[in-house]
């Protein structure tokens, strides 16, 4: 081997000794295991394919698998316009817009898990103030974290609060918007809508669609807000109103750490690794004519 | 030269390896203890002898609590060569998820119908073994408790408390409604639930007849099983889906299961002041023995009763039905501290420290020789309590491999039958068709 080679290699060997040790290894144990019934504390049995062919006939899988998608696709899109309208509305030029900015961010810098409970008392069918300010405008009051229908509109409610962290990159990307074009624009007719679709929305759509991707891939992973929220007394394994709140992270953790079923747990994480995949070829895909790099 | 170049970063390397493989190595138990018996520190002249700690989570909090770590401390103060560390962790989550890894704790509580299915899979340390080589006596133990917390012939933990659910009812709600005593039939019960439950004009109820029951005692009330004596679960036992019936029929379908979540949102917690019981927003529930000490605590000026789950109507035969629970301390197979452990379970299920235990937590002593103990006699109708573990209508839910699982479905079932969502006949087969599939 060149010595060149040798050279970089040691370099590296912090990050390939702790990447063998802590990421190649468990992730070939992982594929191992999901071949295997494995209880932790018994040595695994090779069972072949068979935890995939229970999960395609397991109702529950199936039922965490949609509850993540539900989140995915609809959260996903609901929470990054509402990232985008608010780093349009933050990019005005206005007295105190700085505060506004800080304001807007705020929410995002609370720990999850004190949020979560903020919510869980907000969110209250009968106390809390969500359902109060509905009732004083005469809405509809519905049962946010106990009527199965309304339990992940409620957790995409909640990530409305917490947009701020794809806010930010949002407005970086529109401060890159070379003021140039809306002048040209401006001299065209442009009013702010054509703007907005022709000149803002093609020079930041890789931002769009890189967010996209990354939100998209941490949404299939929700696991904590639901976690939460279904808690019960002495935090037995819950899904919520009827498994309403089971995402796939959250069926997941029961598997593997409440019915010590490690094989099966092991054999769901890979499936969601195609899931990921695939959701994110299909995005690349789809976007690949609707994307405008600047650079090319 | 240029061999001496190239082997210096393998060197290095070799150095980095062998350096994370020492630290890793010395923080595992089977390292330490090597080195501790190593010939170099035996010859140390003798500095004391230190103490092990025993690390024990529970899963009590609050006031309970605070009663086991005054029995903690009492052992603690007569042995000198063990300590108890004690800590409140009131998550069954948790609880298995430490279990599961290298450096687990020594000793903990759990309920006795979770040995099944732990025994089964390799988690808990038997305990036969460590008794009889101190010659522990395990006679005196409630049998049907001490069973539940046997597997295979083994025993996997030993019973400290049991637990029945009777009927609770707030006095002065029945007086205010009219009512002259507690029920004693379902029809009673279904009259009384009636008479105490308020709607306002838009249906929201603001006064609940009855807390929603614990489905699986409620079935033993209407002369249901949850297993054959094969060990199949029998989810669909007609006495099953008949106390289903009787709560979605006779509740559910009457108020609507939207007002009944609603209303239900707006409890408090159940240990505390807000727990709705206590706030009169419910009238009756099926609650424990541990209700005395906690309403003592919480609720001091509450007029309440207590009384046998009501029977059907024509069958006096199933008077007295109720669901007996057990709690049991364990040692899980990964415990760093076995032995200590051991001392420590044995300490605790002892008679004087399950008295001291028991008596503060107003929990079933699971003892037989402690049942009629005077201790108990200031806690108010206690006696209820301890006279329904006489009944021959007591029922206990079988401790398999397979309960944990059945108990999940179970509950995500009743859920759905108490949303309307499935019929309880609907419910209970979907149930049986999963139960097909537990095998192990």
């Amino acid at each position: 081997m060149h010595r060149s080679v040798l050279r970089g290699l040691l370099f590296a060997s912090p990050w390939i000794v702790g990447f063998v040790i802590f990421q190649l290894v468990p992730i070939a144990a992982s594929a191992y295991f999901s071949l295997t019934n494995f209880n932790l504390f018994q040595d695994p049995q090779f069972v072949g394919l068979r935890n995939y062919q229970r999960l395609a006939a397991d109702a529950l899988f199936w039922k965490s698998l949609l509850n993540t998608l539900y989140l995915t696709v609809i959260g996903v899109p609901v929470s990054l316009t509402a990232a985008l309208a608010a780093a349009l509305a933050l990019n005005m030029r206005v007295r105190g817009q700085s505060l506004f900015r800080l304001f807007v961010f705020l929410p995002t810098v609370v720990p999850v898990v004190a949020a979560t409970y903020i919510w869980r008392w907000l969110l209250n069918a009968q106390y809390g103030y969500v359902n109060g300010a509905l009732g004083a405008v005469g809405l509809g009051q519905p049962l946010w974290l106990d009527d199965p229908f309304w339990t992940k509109p409620a957790l995409i409610l909640m990530s409305l609060w917490v947009t701020g962290s794809a806010m930010v990159v949002f407005l970086a990307a529109l401060q890159d918007v070379p003021e140039t074009y809306y002048e040209a624009a401006v001299i065209d007719g442009a009013g702010p809508w054509a703007k907005f679709r022709h000149v803002t929305l093609p020079l930041i759509s890789p931002v769009i669609l890189f967010e996209t991707i990354i939100a998209g891939i941490f949404t299939l992973q929700y696991f904590t807000q639901a976690f939460l929220l279904g808690q019960t007394r002495l935090n037995a394994a819950s899904g919520g109103p009827e498994n309403s709140l089971l995402v796939y992270g959250l069926y997941l953790f029961q598997q593997a750490f409440v019915n010590l079923n490690m094989g099966y747990a092991s054999a769901m994480a890979w499936v969601l690794l195609f899931v990921a995949l695939a959701g994110t070829w299909l995005l690349l895909r789809v976007s690949r004519d609707r994307v405008f790099y600047a650079g090319d | 030269m240029r061999t001496a170049k190239v082997a210096q970063p393998w060197a290095v390397i070799a150095a980095v390896v062998v350096a994370v493989a020492a630290c890793s190595n010395s923080s595992s138990p089977a390292a330490a203890s090597a080195a501790a018996s190593a010939p170099a520190v035996s010859t140390q002249p003798s500095a004391p002898a230190e103490k092990v700690t025993v690390n024990f989570p529970y899963l009590w909090s609050g006031p309970e609590g605070d009663a086991l770590e005054k029995v903690i401390a009492s052992f603690n103060s007569s042995q000198t060569a063990i300590t108890v560390k004690g800590v409140s962790s009131p998550d069954f989550q948790k609880q298995l998820a430490s279990m599961s890894g290298s450096n687990g704790f020594d000793i903990s509580d759990n309920f006795g119908s979770t040995v099944g299915s732990w025994a089964s899979k390799g988690i808990l340390e038997p305990l036969d073994d460590y008794a009889k080589a101190d010659g522990t006596d395990m006679s005196d133990f409630v049998p049907t408790a001490l069973q539940s917390n046997q597997y295979q012939g083994k025993t996997y933990a030993l019973p400290i408390a049991v637990h029945t659910l009777l009927l609770m009812y707030n006095k002065k709600m029945f007086a205010d409604a009219g009512i002259s005593g507690p029920p004693t039939t379902m029809t009673d019960l279904q009259a009384d639930i009636a008479k105490l439950t308020k709607a306002d004009a838009s249906g929201n109820i603001t006064q609940f007849g009855m807390r929603s029951p614990d489905y699986i005692t409620l079935a033993y009330a209407f002369g249901g099983k949850w297993y054959d004596d094969q060990g199949n679960a029998t989810p669909d036992d007609p006495g099953n889906l008949a106390a289903l019936h009787f709560w979605v029929d006779n509740v559910v379908k009457k108020y609507g299961a939207d007002a009944i979540k609603k209303f239900e949102s707006g409890y408090g917690e159940y240990a505390s002041a807000q727990n709705p019981f206590y706030t009169g927003k419910v009238a009756m529930t099926l609650d424990g023995e541990w209700q005395p000490v906690f309403i003592k605590q919480y609720a001091p000026s509450l007029d309440w009763g207590v009384v046998a789950i009501p029977y059907p109507d024509g069958q006096q035969s199933l008077a007295g039905a109720t669901q007996l629970t057990s709690s049991m301390f364990f040692i899980p197979k990964n415990a760093p501290h076995k032995q200590e452990a051991w001392t420590f379970l044995k300490y605790l299920t002892g008679t004087d420290a399950m008295k001291q235990f028991s008596r503060a937590l107003g929990n079933l002593p699971a003892r037989t020789s402690l049942l009629g103990d005077p201790v108990y006699n200031d806690l108010p109708q206690f006696n209820v309590w301890l006279d329904s573990l006489k009944s021959p209508n007591l029922r206990i839910f079988a401790s398999l491999p397979s309960t944990a699982q059945y108990q999940k479905d179970l509950s995500d079932e009743f859920q759905l039958v108490a949303n309307l969502t499935d019929t309880p006949e609907a419910g209970m087969a979907k149930v049986k068709a999963n139960a097909s599939g537990y095998s192990q």
